[in-house]
């Protein structure tokens, strides 16, 4: 492996028409809108365990989509399961639609109703972030 | 993406199949909406995703849901596009050759059916992905270790029929096959080898049955679905012993095949040993703006100062030798005195024993860090690989590697390629990075792809594997007889699947429906 180098942050690169989907779909810019939703710790559970076995693959420490994103954003941004400043649609939205090197997911790979669940397990508020997520590699 | 239908289907018998579709799976499980078809599009495609756009997407649970599917297919005349996980990334993806086509997405067909620790294999569905099977081997801690390619978010089962490859002495994948259940295009079922036996206890033990041997008749084609497949797994080792170099210079490649070939066929090196120019490796953690904004394709003096800059060679090579440490102890030392006639550098040694931590091994242990490389241009990355097969001498591989990079060079992209060792021949990886919203770059790499087919062919090489744009153009150059494999291979078409509804256009192969659809 070569040394680590300063890396310049790549600017955050998005097609037209992926910001437009987002735009219409989640309204870019707006403050994150806070679920008032009552929290199920079990379906939070669930969502944890789905995406380590649905997103693992990129995006637990180490990972391919982790190691882009510390590229792009910073390392503070980098592990999905640690940030705070993603809603749940625009999980949703970026599942399917992908984004830079990360391609659309199916909903036979990712069915809506496990999607449902991820993206409430990444967009949990403060309060349901004791103990911080688990952010080991993928078995 | 809107819907476009398949020749010849009008959208109200099109929407009768899907309904009838429904009927064997459920509604939830038949996808085609805009963005249902958007995902199951060529994600990396060089700025042609759109002749590929499928019709829809259908996921059965159950090869008996797969033999409904299929008999329906017949009954309304609409084609399907087999996938297993649709990871053919670089190649396709999940996307049809023919648009409109319905993707057959076998994705929630994953179980691993059997594991044998005692005879090395395992028997599974196609929605079996690199990272389950490694799961469930570790956490069942069962001794047996997979071959792994490089970028492993795909299915084991789908890797193999595409005859992908690892870096493990098993790793022709596709070699490690043994007994599959297939549904055929007119929704019949068989097993193949002795699988053919209603009692057999050797399905997975002994390839060939009864006569013809099927297996390789269903890899890279269009003849059958898939629905399980016996896979050979590798005992794990007592130990091993990797041996990696540096090499300086871009002819460096020419002696070290001419060296190692012979320790490959002899057995004193049993694994495919990768041999990759460096770019590779910048391109994973790099940017190329860091190094360099012209256009055209990254000067020579430019990659230097990079590789001088890590310490890096102009080729990197990882050799494993796997077994008892006496004897990879042994043949390290026979490796490191054919090198030595070349070279004054010494290997960087890395040995692991069994208890060790696997990931140090040279096990397949899957990852999709090779991915990276698509971040190489910036924006919405993309590759795709064109992959010639030619005899592994120096003779051959130093002409195909200067006559490709001056390729690359004449057309303005980056150099990228690798040559991975086997027995008697080396694979030849060419990589094109590009930004996928980049249409200028994307045009030319599509314009590279035909004059690099076309040039290999001049030379008799084929590609062992190739993406869904390009395949008519390489059967093309199989030309013997004037074309009799294609005569072959379609006269087989027709009479096993007499209504063209598995994977019109695969590897250049045309049913009579849509002969008329060839590129």
């Amino acid at each position: 492996m070569i040394p680590r180098s300063p890396l310049q942050a790549l600017a955050p690169y998005l097609s037209f028409a992926v910001l437009m989907t987002l735009a219409i779909s989640i309204g870019l810019g707006h403050p994150r809108a806070q679920s008032k939703a009552p929290l199920d710790p079990a379906k939070l559970a669930e969502g944890d365990k789905l995406f380590h076995a649905r997103c693992g693959y990129c995006h637990l420490a180490g990972g391919t989509g982790t190691i882009m994103l510390g590229r792009r954003l910073g390392k503070d941004r980098a592990l999905l399961a640690e940030r705070t400043d993603l809603t749940a649609e625009y999980v949703k939205k970026i599942t399917r639609v992908g984004i830079n090197g990360m391609p659309p997911h199916t909903r036979i790979e990712v069915p809506d109703s496990e999607l449902d669940l991820i993206a409430a397990f990444i967009a949990r508020p403060p309060a349901a972030r004791t103990p911080a997520a688990p952010a080991e590699s993928h078995p | 993406m809107p819907l476009i239908l398949p020749p010849h289907v009008d959208e109200k018998t099109f929407q009768k199949a899907l309904d009838a579709f429904a009927g064997v799976v459920g509604r939830q499980w038949v996808l085609a909406t805009d963005e249902d078809r958007y995902t199951y599009m060529d994600i990396y495609a060089p700025g042609d995703a759109e002749t590929h756009t499928p019709g829809a997407a259908v996921g059965p649970a159950s090869a008996e849901e797969v033999q409904a599917i299929v008999r329906l297919a017949n009954e309304y005349k609409v084609p399907l596009w087999p996938i297993s996980r649709g990871k053919n990334l670089g190649y396709g993806a999940a996307a049809p050759v023919m648009p409109g086509t319905i993707v057959l997405d076998l994705g929630r067909m994953k179980k691993i059916i059997d594991v044998d620790e005692r005879y090395g294999y395992c028997v599974l569905e196609p929605g079996v992905g690199f990272f389950d099977l490694f799961a469930h081997l570790q956490e069942n801690k069962i001794p047996l270790w997979m071959s792994v390619p490089a970028n492993a978010w795909g299915s084991v089962v789908g890797n193999a029929l595409e005859r992908g490859y690892g870096y493990t002495p098993y790793g022709e994948n596709t070699r490690n096959i043994c007994g599959m259940e297939i549904v055929l295009p007119t929704g019949d079922m068989v097993r193949t080898g002795t699988g053919a036996m209603s009692n057999s206890p050797n399905w997975h033990l002994f390839k060939y049955g009864f006569g013809p041997s099927w297996d390789q008749v269903f890899a890279q084609s269009n003849f059958g679905v898939v629905t399980k497949m016996g896979m050979w797994l590798m005992p794990e080792p007592e130990a091993t012993l990797g041996l990696r170099m540096q090499l300086p210079n871009p002819d460096d490649v020419g002696w070290a095949i001419d060296e190692l070939q012979p320790l490959r066929l002899n057995g004193v090196l049993q694994q495919n040993p990768s041999i990759g120019n460096s770019l590779r490796v910048v391109a994973s953690q790099t940017p190329r703006s860091q190094w360099y904004q012209g256009d055209g394709a990254l000067p020579d003096d430019v990659l230097r100062t990079i590789l001088d800059e890590y310490h890096l060679g102009w080729w990197g090579i990882d050799l494993r030798l796997y077994g008892y440490d006496e004897v990879n102890e042994a043949h390290a030392k026979i490796i490191k005195a054919a090198f030595a006639k070349h070279t004054q550098q010494e290997f960087e040694v890395v040995k692991w024993h069994r208890g060790d931590p696997i990931q140090n091994s040279g096990a397949g242990v899957p990852a999709t860090n090779a991915l990276q490389i698509i971040n190489w241009r910036g924006g919405r990355g993309g590759h795709v690989g064109f992959s010639p097969v030619l005899p592994a001498n120096s003779e051959h591989v130093l002409r195909q590697f200067h006559s490709t990079k001056k390729r690359y060079e004449e057309i303005g992209v980056d150099y990228y390629g690798s040559f991975t060792l086997f027995d008697r021949y080396a694979i030849n990886v060419n990589m094109m990075v590009y930004d996928r919203d980049d249409h200028a770059l994307t045009k030319k790499v599509r314009d590279l792809f035909k004059v690099l087919v076309a040039d290999a062919a001049k030379e008799g090489y084929s590609e062992y594997r190739t993406h869904i744009s390009f395949m008519d153009d390489v059967a093309l150059s199989f030309d013997y007889n004037n074309h009799a494999m294609r005569r072959l291979n379609e006269t087989v078409k027709d009479a096993l699947d007499p209504n063209g509804v598995l994977a019109p256009g695969k590897q250049g192969i045309w049913p009579k429906t849509y002969r008329g659809s060839r590129a």
